[in-house]
């Protein structure tokens, strides 16, 4: 019967299916063509030390729109959970440095542990949080943020025979003799080991990724959608909204704590001045930028935007010649239609983008519902 | 005893006493329409039924249980589904999607079921997939499962409220005036189609509507509501003739 055939087709089709594996695809790509560059000496020193930087961002942005894309909530604490996940798995780490010696038995267990660490504060953070609406909910995400990097910037933390001791400056801890400061204040964590790789980070991002489009592509994602799309609507067909934005949140939280812990396992020292609101708002421009819901967006703003920066350096000899073409290249546009049409387009997705963002701010408190 | 047991329910907003001692009685299997110039307190009466609005007095038992005071999730579990006067899809989702919600908590697997894509993600999504399909089937929308909701047309927009609300399995439903908007074709579909889910769901309905052509057309019983105020109530035919209800619609 109809019916049949209808299901078949809505069964043949499925387009978030295509679309995720079009991202996996286009990241694997990325990442063995950049592996043969640099197994063949192409690629610059700078832009080989960005190769973690770019997994760490690519997994924050992809977290932080599951936030603002899936669920329609404004956050800008990412960097708040980054930091928990990087001080637990970096503490996990030196704790362990000599009972697990191996690192990629070590690593990965550090990960998961920041990664559990980021949740539980999403999850504490959120209960309270997340009862609130618009510019309300991203100015206390943005508070509880920067809360979250001062505690870390005035935490002593030090171990010796008789255990762990936490003050909140270095006289204080009253270590002894044979003690080991771990987290020095504003100075951070010395020693972690330096078990980040470009490898590492990649299966990372390929997580990150597999977990939030199944994710998206579930019941669970469906209840978060239905909820971003209307509130009143999904509570009417029996969905419980605060368990769905907490169960988003604490996701969020994780998959930034994973980052946090590829982060600080990057570089040698560990500073909580890092994890400010400079770097949550980055994250949000990523976001935005890639395209509000769209994941795979999050990834390509996340690695263009940081590598931009990188490669206008390296070609910054040939300013003048790059000056010129762009004059001719937009002599041409402004007189062919169709690339004045491209242009205009490119400029209305960004307006919509900016719409969502202004809706997510200033959200009408419905009084009469009808 | 009858499925829904309103007695003197009301509720002020400031001043305006939007209800007051609003009570109705509907049977198992009725369908019952509820009628009223605009501003009555229609809404706002469906709106106290499913928990959006705590009434300030007045009992509803639904099925011999007091939903009196309890929220909208709960009541919705306990058996009352709605569609909504400014009809409220899931507009970025698309219209299989919009009543595989309605089937939440129907058809469960765990957030890492999903994720970790376990059998029973696949197993159930399917069982969802049939029962979201024939559900759209009923109201011909089964060719159009993969469209966006907002790019639906409006009288399938309205068709998709009403099966989005009967997917929570339901034992009342609630139409915020289903016919609105629509064409008279349009409308007389309409009124075949909920006949068919009475018939064939074993539904009661309760339904607002303007539309006098659907109410006598479907409607066994009315109670019509003025200024808050019951005006009166029985068998369809009876209320259309009393002189009170026509001067209410008519002004004097
Ligand atoms: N949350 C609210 N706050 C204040 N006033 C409200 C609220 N909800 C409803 N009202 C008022 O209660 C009265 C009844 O509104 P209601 O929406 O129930 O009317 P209705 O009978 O459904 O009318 P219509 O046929 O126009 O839909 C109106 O005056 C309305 O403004
Ligand atoms: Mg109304």
């Amino acid at each position: 019967m109809s019916n049949k055939a209808t299901l078949a087709k809505a069964k043949m089709l499925k387009p978030q299916t295509k679309q995720s594996f079009t991202t996996y695809i286009m990241v694997i790509a990325a990442f063995v063509i950049m592996m043969v560059l640099s197994s063949t000496g192409n690629v610059s020193s700078q832009i080989e030390g960005l190769l973690v930087p770019l997994c760490v961002y690519s997994i924050l942005a992809v977290s932080l729109n599951l936030t603002v894309g899936i669920l329609g909530e404004l956050s800008l604490g990412q960097a708040g959970f980054m930091c928990v996940g990087a001080y637990a798995s970096a503490l996990f780490s030196i704790a362990t440095n000599e009972s697990i010696t191996v690192a990629w038995i070590r690593f990965p267990l550090a990960i998961l542990v920041g990664g559990i660490c980021a949740a539980v504060f999403g999850i504490l953070i959120g209960i309270p949080v997340l009862r609130l609406r618009g510019d309300y909910l991203a100015i206390v995400t943005l508070a509880f943020g920067e809360i979250i990097k001062n505690v870390f910037a005035a935490l002593y933390v030090g171990i010796d025979s008789n255990g762990l001791h936490i003050a909140l400056n270095q006289a204080d801890m009253n270590l002894a003799e044979d003690g080991t400061e771990i987290i020095r204040g504003a100075l951070g964590v010395k020693g972690v080991p330096q078990d980040s790789t470009f490898v590492i980070g990649f299966v990372l991002l390929m997580i990150t990724l597999i977990i939030s489009y199944n994710f998206i592509n579930s019941r669970t994602g469906r209840a978060v959608k239905a909820i971003r799309d209307n509130a009143i609507a999904a509570e009417s067909v029996g969905l419980n909204i605060t368990k769905y934005k907490l169960i988003t949140f604490a996701l969020t939280a994780f998959l930034a704590g994973l980052a946090g812990a590829l982060y600080s396992h990057n570089y040698a020292t560990l500073q909580a001045a890092k994890f400010d609101y400079n770097m949550s708002i980055l994250i949000l421009v990523f976001v935005v930028l890639g395209g509000i819901g769209n994941i795979r967006g999050s990834v390509i703003a996340a690695i263009v935007l940081t590598l931009l920066p990188e490669v206008l350096r390296s070609i910054n000899n040939y300013r003048m010649l790059i000056y010129s073409i762009v004059l001719i290249v937009m002599m041409i546009c402004t007189s062919n239609e169709k690339a004045r049409n491209l242009i205009i387009s490119v400029f209305n997705w960004l307006k919509d983008q900016i719409i969502k963002l202004k809706n997510m701010i200033i959200k009408p408190k419905t009084k009469e519902v009808k | 005893m009858a499925l829904l047991e309103v007695k003197n329910l009301g509720i002020s907003f400031g001043g305006l006493r939007a209800v007051d001692e609003f009570s109705v009685s509907i049977e198992k299997g009725e369908l019952y329409g509820l009628i009223g110039p605009n501003g009555a307190g229609k809404t706002t009466v469906f709106n106290m039924l499913t928990g959006v609005y705590k009434p300030s007095n007045g009992v509803i038992m639904l099925d011999g249980q007091n939903i009196t005071g309890k929220s909208t999730i709960e009541i919705n579990r306990a058996g009352i589904a709605r569609t909504f006067q400014n009809i409220r899809l899931f507009k970025a989702m698309s219209v299989l999607d919009n009543v595989k919600v309605g089937l939440h908590n129907h058809y469960k697997y765990s957030t890492a079921e999903g994720v970790f894509r376990m059998p029973r993600f696949f197993f159930t999504e399917k069982e969802m997939d049939k029962k979201a399909m024939e559900l759209l089937s009923v109201f011909e929308l089964d060719s159009k499962a993969d469209f966006l909701a907002s790019n639906l047309p409006y009288g399938d927009q309205r068709k998709l409220e009403i099966a989005r609300a009967l997917a929570t399995q339901p034992k009342l439903l609630l139409l915020d005036e289903p016919a609105a908007g629509m064409n008279p074709n349009e409308t007389a579909e309409l009124m075949n189609t909920i006949r068919f889910v009475r018939d064939n769901f074993d539904m009661t309905v309760l339904l607002i509507e303007h539309d006098m052509s659907l109410v006598s057309g479907i409607c066994e019983k009315l109670s019509v509501l003025n200024f808050g105020q019951l005006l009166c109530e029985g068998n369809t035919f009876d209320v259309l003739k009393n002189p009170e209800v026509i001067t209410a619609y008519l002004g004097d």
